[in-house]
Order: C-alpha cells, then structure tokens, then sequence
C-alpha cells in the first residue's frame, strides 16, 4: 500500500526532527550516565608512608658480596637493612654464603643480624642455621662471621646433625690453616656425639 | 703365634655409638671429621678411649665405615681392660683391632703382643705377634 504524497512527507519532516534526537540521546549516555571514573583511583601507589622510608633510609633485599684474604667468595642478602648509626646496619632475615678456593661452602641463615662495618663482622641472630656442603647442619642462637677474613664463631653452644651423627658443643668456630688453606669447622668445648648404627639409611652391606 | 681368649662380656655392635671428646673437626673440602682431646666411644659396655679418633665413612659416605683411634688407646669391656697404640674399629662388622705394644690385662695375668683383634660381638679378643703372657705372683 503506498503512502499518500503529503503522509510521505510529514512522515520524513517527522523523521528529520525525532532521528536526530534519538541520535543525541545515545551519545550523551557515552558521557552523562555513564560509570564515574575516578582517575586518581585507578593508579596504584604503595601505602607505604612515603615520608617515613625516606626519612629512615630503609633498604630493601640489600645485598653485599666480596672475597677474603684467603680468596674465599662470601656474600650476605638481607630482606631489608636499617642504619643504626654511622657505621653499623641493623638487617632483618640475614643470609650469607660462603664459598671457599679450596673447596666446600658453607651457608648460614638467621632472623635478624648486625652488620658492622668498621669491625668487619655481621653477627647473626635469631635461629641461627648453619648448612654446610659436607652435610652438616648446625643450629644455635648467634653467630659472628668475619667479611674480610674467613672467620666465624658461634657465641654459645650448638646441636648439629651430620654424616657422623647428633651432636652437641659448647661452641663452634670456623677457621682456616694457614699452612695448608684449607677451611675446618671446629666444634669445641665439650663435644657430645651419638652415632645409630642401625638406623642410618644407606645400602646395608650383606 | 695365635692365642684366643675371652675378653670382656658381650657388646651389641650395632647398637648407638657415643662419643664425647674436647672437640671435633671438619674439614670442609673432603668432610674428614676428626675427634681431639680426651675422645670416648662408648658402645653397649664397651668404653674405648683414645687421644684422636677419626671417622671413616663408607664409599657412599652416607655411613660410618669405621673408626681409627690413635696416640694410645684404652679398651675396657667387663672388667678386662687393653692398652695399645692404635685401634681401628669396623663399626659394620663389629671386629676391633689394637695394635702395637698391645697389653691384655685379665685378672692376675698380663699379655702382651703386636696386635689383637677383638671380636666385639663375641667377647672374645686373638691376639697375634710376639704374644707374651706375665703372671703377677704377688697379686698386685
């Protein structure tokens, strides 16, 4: 059925003034209703005070690395450190590692430690917990290690496991023999040691 | 020639081996540990004591081989004792040699001889070597 003339055309004028609007309405949902976006909140920026870390020159996963005298490699990680004074460190969840040139390394873990600077020493605290590449695993509560020398000693006693079995000392010191270069842990003062023949594993000789 | 007597009372060689000593030392490249200073091994009743043990360990080194004691060593087991120069005890097969100026005290009689070898498990010790036996007449 086809429109009359004048209906075709109050239909277009018609047409002409709602498309439009129509047109209108929808652009402006882009901007009027739509989901308020609040720029500041979208950009993340941590909550630590910002003032506070910078005045307090805290560092984070500092880490330090160097050789001995002996030319052993030693390093020490941290999870943060924290100036004490001039030159001492105050250092949280203290790691080193020591590899020696003639052979082994040791490694040592703690919860917290000092590391002090002048003197050479970072002295570990804390659950202290001493790995060493011949199996040993030694616990005690502090522990001082040289970063300029191969040094280290324990302040107290230790418990340990190893190949050769349990064992308790009233201390334990790590040192190097001057002739030969060859690195020794050294338990002393008073060794307790218990070896179970029958439980160790290991292949069981006919 | 060979001479075989008892020696001590019965001792479980597989049972926990204690030692105590001044201190112990190891060495970080091959691992030798090494025990100084009044050291005692104490195995079920059996007390061996010595200036210097070391610890060998078995090819795997997951388990004690044996134990070399050395700058004279003092067996004791029951109530026999035996003084010597070294002593090498295979912790696996419980057999325990001392050697070099060996002297067995049983009792009223003292033995001497080159070496000794003590069968842990047994009880019984051979002794080998220049084996001479003196009988105290005063008891002392």
């Amino acid at each position: 059925m086809a429109l009359s003339e004048s209906s075709r055309t109050r239909l277009i004028s018609w047409l002409k003034i709602v498309l439009p609007l129509a047109a209108m309405a929808i652009l402006s949902t882009l901007f009027l209703i739509s989901r308020s976006i609040d720029p500041l909140a979208e950009i993340p920026y941590s909550t630590v005070d910002l003032r506070d870390s910078a005045r307090s020159e805290r560092v984070t996963k500092p880490s330090f690395a160097g050789a001995t005298e002996e030319g052993d490699m030693i390093a020490f990680t941290a999870e943060s450190a924290l100036p004490r004074d001039g030159n001492r460190l105050d250092a949280n969840e203290l790691a080193a590692e020591i590899d020696f040139a003639s052979g082994g390394s040791v490694a040592v873990r703690a919860e917290a430690g000092q590391i002090d600077q002048p003197a050479d020493t970072a002295t570990l605290r804390g659950g202290v917990e001493i790995t060493s590449s011949t199996g040993y695993r030694v616990e005690t509560e502090a522990l001082a290690i040289g970063m300029r020398q191969t040094r280290a000693e324990t302040e107290g006693e230790i418990r340990a496991e190893g190949p050769p079995g349990t064992f308790t000392a009233g201390r334990m010191r790590l040192s190097t023999d001057p002739e030969t270069g060859k690195v020794y842990m050294v338990f002393t003062a008073g060794v307790k040691l218990i070896y179970d023949p029958g439980s160790t594993p290991g292949p069981t000789e006919e | 020639q060979e001479t075989t007597v008892p020696f001590g009372t019965q001792a479980d060689s597989s049972a926990p081996i204690e030692v105590q000593s001044e201190t112990l030392s190891v060495s970080q490249d091959d691992g030798a540990a090494i025990f100084e200073g009044n050291v005692l091994v104490e195995q079920d009743n059996m007390r061996l004591s010595a200036a210097r043990v070391e610890v060998i360990y078995n090819e795997t080194q997951s388990q004690i081989a044996s134990l070399a004691a050395s700058g004279g060593v003092t067996l004791v087991s029951g109530d026999d004792a035996a003084e010597a120069e070294r002593a090498d005890y295979d912790v696996t097969s419980g057999a325990l040699v001392l050697s070099g100026d060996v002297l067995l005290v049983r009792g009223p009689s003292t033995i001497a001889s080159e070496r000794m070898r003590v069968d842990v498990d047994a009880g019984t010790a051979q002794l080998e070597g220049r084996v001479r036996t003196f009988l105290s007449q005063d008891g002392d």
